[in-house]
């Protein structure tokens, strides 16, 4: 049960006893089956905002006021003052460790600062020596040093910024995957922190945030760095990639409870669905090989073995997500997880005909919104009918496009998918109050 | 205890913190103090984009080699420029070897491409920093001195075992911090 239920549960309590619905006993067992409720209170959450907003503000204002005035310096000069603000915010994290321990504010606050001293440094210590524009190591190095506070202090932030910045440090290569595949094992460093903090309740804004942040982080430095060797293969990495969202998002770690708290689950579930949208479409088979993202040189041998090992994990880990939720009847998800396995299947049937993918992708998108609309008229909710009716009318509508129909017809289409809407919400919505 | 060893574990990596700036600014310093100092002459940049904020952007005159198997080369490999000064006392480079050379100047730099039988350095030499509110006036100085057609602008650079610092950016023999100062006093 969420959290929030559970508070509106122990609010009541007292009035049901009062009225005599519950005695004082079955009260108590009640507490004592759900235990305490230990609520992050608005306060704490706003403090950790301000502290970390605070943080980032006057370590910005730090580097202006160095960098103002910075030509009078002499060399020595300004190498201390290089360094002494990263000293400054390692003497606040070291207080923050031995005398506010227990504070998520301070915790995160002091993490973050260090984080943006430590860039800081290295920056300043760039200009006074004239140190060349590189970019990528600059970053990269930064991002070592910062992501070891994660572990030490339990912070989130640090892990945010070294997941945007090696992203960033993997962009820089871009047309280079041999070493922007280096991402991933980069990322596996936040592994450990993002399962731990999915495993706490108590403050689910921070596993939302690492959700979303590895999610985008994700996204963009596969793009980055896979599926550059074998052109057309990203056919394949990116539904594997949503669908291990998708599967995580759905796993019992995780605790998050509202929808927008589920990143994972809902941009995995989007993602899905406009990939396997366009894939009920011929011309994204059709130009599959010449497309290989704007890289010109071909990379073969040695220097692709990255990519397909790093891509054939991904797609054995989809597979057992799959695998898994198959095993446990989850009928549900393991259908909308089924894209990869799809993508798989087209990928290797397009040599033989071209229409076997459209045919596929056009059946599952079929089968997929039916099932939810079904789905959602047996369990009486409106958001999985909505949800598949939506997907079904995407569907019709691209394909009615697709054809050389005329303008009346497709008019008319538009016409009886908005009325199916229509009905099929007055019908759902009687049923629910026929059941009150 | 566990308090005990995650100080412990916190200072040991505010320690690498400090300990990798350090090392930026010790071989920076030393390459400063003992190095070989050589006059390289910087390529006209596009007057007009010079400043990428608060830094000048550099081009070394000259930043290319012709070698005799173009093969033997590819983008994004380190190299080994060799240094050869010139009667004026500019230095400008004679040969890309991939072998470390010995009892030579050289510095090291990598492939930025490879093109009909020349090879083309991406060096260490890129920027020069400057104060941001300089940077107007030493714009106007740069453009002033590319109009009359003149490329005396050079840079000074220290170099130790083929790692390369810039000491100062000159114009028409001036430093440019200088050249801009008294171009503020007019």
């Amino acid at each position: 049960m969420s959290k929030r239920a559970i508070k509106w549960l122990y609010q009541e309590l007292p009035a049901l006893v009062a009225k005599n619905i519950l005695n004082q006993e079955a009260a108590d067992r009640i507490k004592r089956y759900y235990g305490d409720v230990k609520s992050s209170s608005k306060i704490a959450v706003m403090l950790i905002i301000g502290g970390t907003l605070g943080a980032l503000l006057i370590g910005l204002g730090i580097i202006l006021l160095l960098a103002h005035n910075w030509e009078d310096l002499s060399r020595f000069t300004r190498t201390v003052l290089s360094i002494a603000p990263l000293v400054a915010g390692q003497g606040l994290v070291a207080w923050v460790l031995l005398k506010r321990p227990g504070s998520q504010a301070f915790t995160e606050g002091s993490a973050t600062f260090l984080s943006l001293m430590v860039g800081a440094s290295i920056a300043l210590i760039s200009q006074t020596y004239n140190i060349p524009g590189d970019t990528g190591t600059f970053i990269l190095t930064w991002m070592l040093l910062i992501i070891p506070l994660t572990y030490i202090m339990n912070a989130s932030l640090p892990a945010v910024i070294y997941l945007i910045g090696i992203t960033a440090w993997s962009g820089t290569y871009w047309d280079d995957p041999a070493k922007a595949v280096l991402f991933w094992p980069l990322a596996a460093i936040t592994i450990p922190h993002f399962i731990w903090a999915l495993r706490r309740e108590i403050y689910t804004l921070r596993s939302t945030m690492l959700s979303l942040v590895m999610v985008v982080c994700i996204s963009f430095a596969a793009s980055f760095s896979l599926g550059k060797t074998s052109p057309g293969s990203w056919v394949v990495i990116f539904p594997a990639i949503y669908a291990t969202f998708y599967f995580l998002g759905w796993q019992k770690f995780n605790k998050i409870t509202t929808n927008w708290q589920r990143p994972l689950r809902l941009i995995g579930a989007v993602g899905l669905f406009i990939l396997a949208f366009q894939f009920t479409f011929r011309g994204s088979w059709q130009y599959l090989d010449r497309y290989a993202y704007g890289l010109k040189r071909n990379i073969s041998g040695f220097g692709a073995l990255p990519d397909h090992i790093i891509t054939l994990a991904i797609i054995t880990m989809v597979i057992l997500l799959f695998y898994d939720n198959l095993k446990r009847k989850n009928w549900t998800i393991a259908l909308f997880g089924a894209v990869p396995g799809l993508a798989i299947l087209a990928y290797f049937l397009r040599e033989s005909s071209i229409f076997l993918p459209v045919i596929i992708f056009n059946v599952y998108l079929l089968a997929l919104s039916l099932s939810r609309i079904i789905l959602g008229a047996r369990n009486n909710s409106l958001a999985s009918i909505n949800s598949g009716m939506l997907m079904l009318a995407i569907l019709i509508i691209a394909r009615f496009f697709d054809s050389g129909i005329n303008f009346i017809l497709k008019g008319l289409v538009f016409i009886i998918v908005g009325i199916g809407f229509l009905v099929g919400n007055v019908i759902l919505a009687r049923r629910i109050g026929g059941a009150k | 205890m566990k308090n005990r060893l995650i100080v412990g574990l916190f200072l040991a990596v505010c320690l690498i913190q400090v300990v990798t700036p350090l090392s930026m600014i010790i071989k920076r310093e030393n390459t400063l103090n003992n190095g070989q100092q050589f006059k390289f002459k910087t390529a006209p940049v596009d007057p007009y984009d010079a400043f990428r904020g608060r830094y000048v952007a550099l081009r070394i005159e000259n930043d290319y080699l012709p070698v005799a198997d173009q093969k033997e080369f590819i983008k994004g490999q380190t190299v080994y420029a060799l240094i050869n000064v010139d009667d004026q006392g500019f230095a400008a480079f004679t040969a890309a070897v991939t072998q470390r050379p010995k009892g030579k100047p050289y510095i090291k730099a990598k492939v930025r491409y490879v093109s009909q039988g020349k090879v083309y350095l991406d060096l260490p030499i890129d920027r020069y920093y400057m104060e941001e509110k300089a940077a107007p006036a030493a714009e106007r100085v740069y453009r002033q001195r590319s109009r009359r057609n003149k490329q005396d602008a050079y840079v000074i650079v220290k170099i130790k075992d083929g790692f390369a610092v810039i000491e100062g950016l000159y114009i028409a023999g001036q430093r440019i911090e200088d050249a801009v100062k008294q171009d503020i006093e007019k």
